[in-house]
């Protein structure tokens, strides 16, 4: 029933409830006796036109002889003289109120009726609002927490550096999100999730929020961990509530951070906290399966460790498209810098092109972070006298970087690749050559164009050769100078047994 | 107590409970009109009174005979209303949407009683119903209506918290006032305790004097 013609029912029935209330109490009142004098009593008395009298107490009730029975009441004292009259007429009396007997069973019933009645529908309402209260905030829990994106989460494509194939990609989700007609009239289908990969601080959700920028679509940012609750099932009922949410307000995107947090693989321990993670991860997997061909939502993931999730989420219909957001190449960080201090002011005789050494292997956000340094310590110069406007030097950069090195755990490239390549297949940032020793005495030398967990494979420095390098294989492992800076590269040397001690 | 009582006292309780959520409802509306719409999420932008009903302010207190009552706090957000009004404004305004709620649904009504007992042809329709006690029936219902509203709207002006009274005096509050009102606040509740208790104690029944003015509009209404 729609709400307001409920309201309007309730209205009328209290209305009529007014009515027939009303309709009782007015009876009530005609057929109750007329309250009048003594003196008028005592006149109609002499006047013998009474055929019963009660007395209880002070309160005389007398009713007419007649036919309509009507009756009267008055206060008064009927004394010895009275008294003696009444035996005279041979009226009967009774020493009660009239009412008090058979007549108003129903007000006597109602008497006691009435208060019992109230304090039941009291307790009784109170216990359906103690109940529904918490019901409330276990409905409430059971809600999306989805954040929708607001106008100061977007970017656009130009605030983010690097990232040159999914930027490709999303072209395609956003044309699909703005024109899905000329999609869906050739039959085509845009990957229904995507998932980003890459290491911390690559720009994977900065990426996301360009999208949003670009795109007209609603756009709803969720964590995988927002969707762990203690309660069993809340979890579950909240992805289906982000998703019926997206699918009715689509086109929309839904943005999952740390999808690693909610999409390990399945069954790989006992105990409820693993079923429930469980529950959840398959309600998510039916949630990205139901959706039509022609609903404009894509789901679009970022996850540091995509060698631990599901598999059945990386098939073909869910997550089917992986972009891996590679480490950036000396342009891409160039122009992440430039992007970075665009709205700084930098000393003229400053050229970004000679910061390159200073960005080896860094990331987007560690680039952010340089540049934040650095314009922290011109601000600094300033404050202290020593300059007049700020504007970051050279120097400033060197300080900052070096300050950032010491206070992040940051390893060099060499260690980077050969560490995490031991559960992901990876490709070095930038030019770095090896010489390597095998276990049965050759050597190769050449640039590592890859590493995976159980080979690397190197270009020969002549440049036609590449050989595959069993890791098992190798005895010793020595970085040579790449064409950059070695100084300020530092890149280590460190034996095959070296790097199995920091992976074991 | 015999059925007549319980009637008497059961008979008024109808059109309180309507017009208290018709006061509500106005609060509720306003501060939609403004921009806040989380009245509407929480299900106030209502007249159903089963949305408003408050245990002990809406059934315990009239139904024990007490000529007042209250309802659940319109809860809002006046972070979310519209940049042309000024934030203590809007709170005032909707506030103050409650008492005038009341105030017309009085006028109304009285206007209403006007017309029955002044105009010979509903005089006499009303009065062909003796079986239903019709004439009785709108003229004790509007009666009760004019009582319940102008009580209503009276003590909701009174400037002590947590009435609606309280809000629309924050809004005309001069900072150096500030300190005093707060200590005002934070008695208020028990301000209001007193003054249901002092008429059972003394003779002044402040409770009466809505009921008086309420008597004297009527007695200019029906001759």
């Amino acid at each position: 029933m729609k709400r307001g013609s409920r309201t309007f029912l309730i209205w009328v029935s209290l209305v009529a409830v007014f009515v027939g209330l009303y309709s009782l109490q007015a009876s009530e009142k005609e057929s109750a006796p007329t309250p009048v004098s003594f003196s008028t009593f005592k006149a109609e008395f002499e006047a013998d036109r009474f055929s019963r009298i009660w007395i209880a107490g002070r309160q005389i009730t007398a009713e007419y002889s007649g036919s309509e029975k009507a009756r009267i009441t008055t206060t008064g004292i009927i004394d010895d003289d009275l008294y003696t009259e009444i035996e005279d007429k041979e009226i009967p009396v009774d020493w009660n109120n009239p009412e008090d007997g058979s007549k108003e069973v129903l007000s006597r019933v109602m008497g006691w009726a009435i208060p019992i009645l109230l304090g039941l529908g009291a307790v009784l309402f109170f216990l359906r609002k103690a109940s529904a209260r918490s019901a409330g905030s276990w409905m409430s829990m059971r809600r999306s927490n989805a954040r929708e994106a607001s106008k100061t989460d977007y970017v656009t494509f130009a605030d983010v550096g690097g990232c040159n194939e999914a930027k490709v990609l999303f072209a395609d989700v956003i044309d699909f999100l703005k024109h899905s007609d000329r999609w869906t009239s050739v039959g085509a289908r845009l990957p229904r999730g995507i998932l980003l990969e890459g290491n911390p601080g690559c720009g994977k959700t900065l990426l996301a929020r360009a999208v949003a920028g670009e795109t007209k679509a609603k756009f709803y940012i969720t964590s995988g961990s927002d969707f762990v609750e203690m309660f069993v099932g809340v979890g579950a009922a909240r992805i289906r509530d982000t998703f019926e949410t997206a699918a009715k307000n689509a086109p929309a995107v839904i943005f999952i951070d740390e999808l690693d947090a909610l999409g390990r693989r399945r069954g790989s321990g006992m105990g409820s906290a693993h079923a429930e993670h469980e529950q959840t991860l398959n309600q998510l997997l039916v949630c990205l399966d139901g959706f039509e061909k022609r609903d404009r939502v894509v789901v679009i993931a970022a996850t540091n460790r995509p060698d631990i999730l599901d598999a059945a989420l990386l098939r073909p219909g869910r997550f089917d498209r992986r972009i891996r957001i590679a480490d950036l190449s000396d342009s891409e960080q160039l122009e992440v810098l430039s992007i970075h201090t665009k709205n700084k002011p930098l000393s003229p005789d400053l050229s970004l092109a000679s910061l390159h050494p200073l960005l080896c292997g860094m990331s987007g956000s560690d680039i952010e972070a340089l540049s934040n340094e650095a314009i922290l310590r011109a601000i600094r110069r300033v404050r202290s006298g020593q300059d007049k406007k700020v504007a970051i030097t050279l120097a400033d950069f060197k300080e900052a970087a070096q300050f950032l090195r010491e206070h992040s755990r940051h390893i060099s490239s060499l260690d980077a690749l050969l560490v995490g390549s031991a559960s992901q297949f990876l490709r070095p940032s930038r030019k770095v050559i090896v010489e390597i020793t095998l276990q049965n005495g050759h050597k190769c030398e050449g640039e590592v164009l890859w590493a995976d967990p159980k080979f690397l494979k190197i270009k020969g420095l002549d440049a036609s050769s590449e050989i595959l390098v069993p890791k098992a294989q190798i005895s010793s492992l020595i970085a040579l100078s790449d064409e950059k800076n070695v100084s300020e590269a530092e890149i280590q040397v460190r034996s095959l047994s070296d790097i199995q001690q920091d992976l074991a | 107590m015999e059925l007549s009582d319980y009637l008497d006292r059961l008979l008024p309780f109808i059109p309180f409970l309507l017009s208290l959520s018709v006061h509500e409802w106005a609060h509720a509306w306003m501060a939609t009109k403004l921009g806040d719409d989380t009245p509407r999420h929480l299900g106030r932008l209502t007249l159903n009174p089963f949305a408003h009903m408050d245990m002990v302010g809406t059934l315990v207190l009239p139904l024990m005979g007490v000529p007042f009552g209250w309802a659940k706090p319109v809860e809002f957000n006046p972070i979310r209303f519209t940049r042309k009004v000024r934030l203590s404004f809007g709170i005032m305004l909707t506030a103050l949407a409650g008492p005038v709620s009341n105030l017309i649904l009085a006028g109304l009504s009285l206007t209403a009683l006007l017309c029955i007992n002044r105009i010979e042809l509903a005089h006499t329709y009303l009065q062909s119903y003796p079986d239903l006690h019709l004439w009785g029936l709108v003229n004790d219902a509007l009666r009760m209506l004019i009582y319940v509203n102008i009580t209503l709207a009276l003590f909701n002006l009174l400037p002590i918290p947590p009435l609606d009274g309280s809000h629309i005096a924050e809004a005309f509050m001069p900072k150096s006032f500030r300190p005093y009102w707060d200590r005002l606040c934070s008695i208020g509740p028990i301000l209001l305790l007193a003054l249901f208790i002092i008429p059972m104690i003394t003779d002044i029944n402040i409770l009466a004097w809505p009921r008086s003015l309420a008597e004297r509009l009527i007695d200019i209404a029906v001759p």
